[in-house]
């Protein structure tokens, strides 16, 4: 019983976090200064959606 | 495995896993959160038979390694220096494993020991943001909960004591064994204690300070269940470190003292006996053995100063006598008892990185950890008093981290937890977020020549 209540408790959180991050764009990039290269220059990001009209 | 079988706790899993699976096709880094899960919590010993025939770990760690490599962004990937001594533990262990005193126990550790220091390398790798270093952290405390909360709620209602607490699995491995989970669930109180004040995945409202704070006592409870002293040593440290943070430091040392005294009528007999036990080694079998073990390894490494391989404490044998008290009516009987003891284990995370690795492993694993501990501490002197919103999370995670990793340095003093996949998995996590954020300080700290002409710069 109390395994049961532990198990659904806590697998339970940890799908809703999990969940949680579907709807988080910050998870894999984040709007922050420019991304830089291995000299540490800034570098265009794929896909140019950080530049309207380019 | 439990004693009864239960098959619609299998088909939970399974649902669980394919769910979580599911989430990591959409977002590849999920994956790695479900290799951590499974790492952890093992839900291969928790099931039946159905997960048990299926390598849940093996597609897990394919899933979250090939979604790296295909879908990652991997322009940001720096490999860290710690990153670094774990490789080369990796292979020294690697060497020690082929010229081991016992071949086939070496193996059979050996087994886990590289997935657990592969996946701590390859973890910082895609620690690229601030979310995913958060979520990594949330996961694994929930992952660790799973057990903690079980012998939580038993310990609060009696089920306790020196190696009966039933923490849902019958054999004692991973973190299922009584005195790694206490010091581990000492060691995340600070992480819980963070994520009720600047968790961004279950912001911090009323209902999740609610439940921290009830997952915190019941962390405070598995010494008290597993009746393990390490967790008290463990608990009394972590209370020192969080009692200096405070700023009320006579007010908190006043309201710790009345709580102690409250708490000490409730606690079980048996548990105020056992820690009774601290200061008298003597009498204690389990304490004397240690000492032995302690010399007959400084003994071992003066002859193998490359260490004997995995699992070479089985070459000990040794006869000692322990004191023992018994009360009669009007005087104490004093009795020195004979023991001989085969193949005892190092019961040190210190000890057993000599005895098994020799000077080279245990300089390479003390590296590894005085390294992570110097930089949380970095982390949170160059951050604590930072203006700047998005950086406030900074101090208290590194802090957390810190006092953490402090607790199970004192841990690994008495439980030989050296290779212990989650305290890898802690340090990739501090590895992770001191690349990250050096990433950042390096592209905030870049400015274009020419003023005012950023777009063209960037381009």
């Amino acid at each position: 019983m109390i395994d049961t209540f532990s198990l659904l408790l806590m697998h339970g959180l940890i799908f809703l976090a999990c969940w949680r991050l579907l709807g988080r764009d910050d998870l894999d990039r984040e709007e922050s200064g420019p991304a830089t290269n291995i000299l540490g220059r800034p570098r265009a990001r794929d896909g140019g959606q950080d530049m309207p009209g380019a | 495995m439990a004693g009864r079988t239960c098959p619609v706790r299998d088909l939970f899993f399974i649902l669980f896993l394919l769910g979580m699976f599911a989430l990591g096709l959409k977002r590849p880094f999920i994956l790695v959160l479900v290799y951590s899960y499974i790492d952890i919590v093992s839900p291969q010993r928790l099931s039946y038979y159905l997960l048990n025939s299926v390598p849940i770990s093996l597609l897990a760690f394919g899933g979250a390694l090939g979604g790296w490599l295909l879908m990652d962004d991997k322009a940001d990937c720096r490999f860290s220096r710690r990153q670094g001594i774990m490789v080369l533990l990796l292979l020294y262990c690697g060497y020690t494993t082929r010229y081991a005193d016992f071949p086939i126990e070496a193996a059979t550790k050996w087994d886990w020991v590289w997935k657990a220091l592969l996946f701590a390398i390859f973890l910082p790798l895609t620690l690229r943001t601030k979310l995913r270093i958060e979520a990594l952290a949330l996961v694994m405390i929930l992952c660790a909960g799973t057990i903690i909360v079980t012998g939580g709620i038993k310990t609060a209602l009696g089920g306790g004591g020196y190696g009966e607490l039933n923490l849902m699995v019958d054999n004692n491995s991973g973190l299922y064994e009584g005195s790694i989970i206490s010091t581990v669930a000492i060691a995340i109180i600070p992480l819980i204690l963070y994520f009720a004040h600047h968790g961004t995945i279950f912001p911090p409202d009323r209902r999740v300070k609610l439940f921290a704070w009830a997952f915190c006592f019941a962390c405070l409870l598995i010494p008290i269940g597993t009746e393990a002293r390490t967790g008290l040593v463990c608990a009394l440290i972590l209370a020192g470190m969080m009692w200096w943070h405070t700023k009320r430091r006579m007010l908190y040392a006043g309201l710790g003292m009345l709580a102690l005294l409250v708490a000490i009528p409730f606690l079980p007999s048996s548990f105020t006996e056992r820690m009774d036990t601290i200061s008298e080694y003597q009498a204690d079998e389990s304490a004397s053995t240690r000492i032995q073990v302690w010399k007959w390894t400084l003994d071992y490494v003066r002859h193998n100063p490359l260490g004997g391989g995995f699992d070479n404490y089985l070459a000990n044998s040794f006869t000692y006598q322990t004191v023992q008290k018994t009360q009669t009516a009007d005087s104490v009987r004093v009795e020195r008892i004979t023991v001989t003891d085969r193949g005892r284990a190092f019961h040190s995370s210190y000890f057993e990185m000599l005895g098994e690795q020799g000077i080279p492993g245990l300089l390479l694993w003390l590296a590894l950890n005085v390294g992570t501990l110097v930089q949380s501490g970095r982390l949170y002197r160059r951050y604590r008093h930072v203006a700047d919103p998005r950086y406030r999370w900074v101090a208290p995670f590194a802090l957390a981290l810190a006092q953490g990793h402090v607790i199970y340095l004192v841990g690994s003093l008495f439980v030989g937890i050296a290779y212990q996949p989650f305290i890898f998995m802690l340090i990739a996590l501090q590895i992770g977020a001191t690349t990250y954020l050096r990433r950042r300080r390096r592209e905030e700290e870049w400015r274009p020549i020419v003023p005012g002409e950023p777009a063209r710069a960037a381009r």
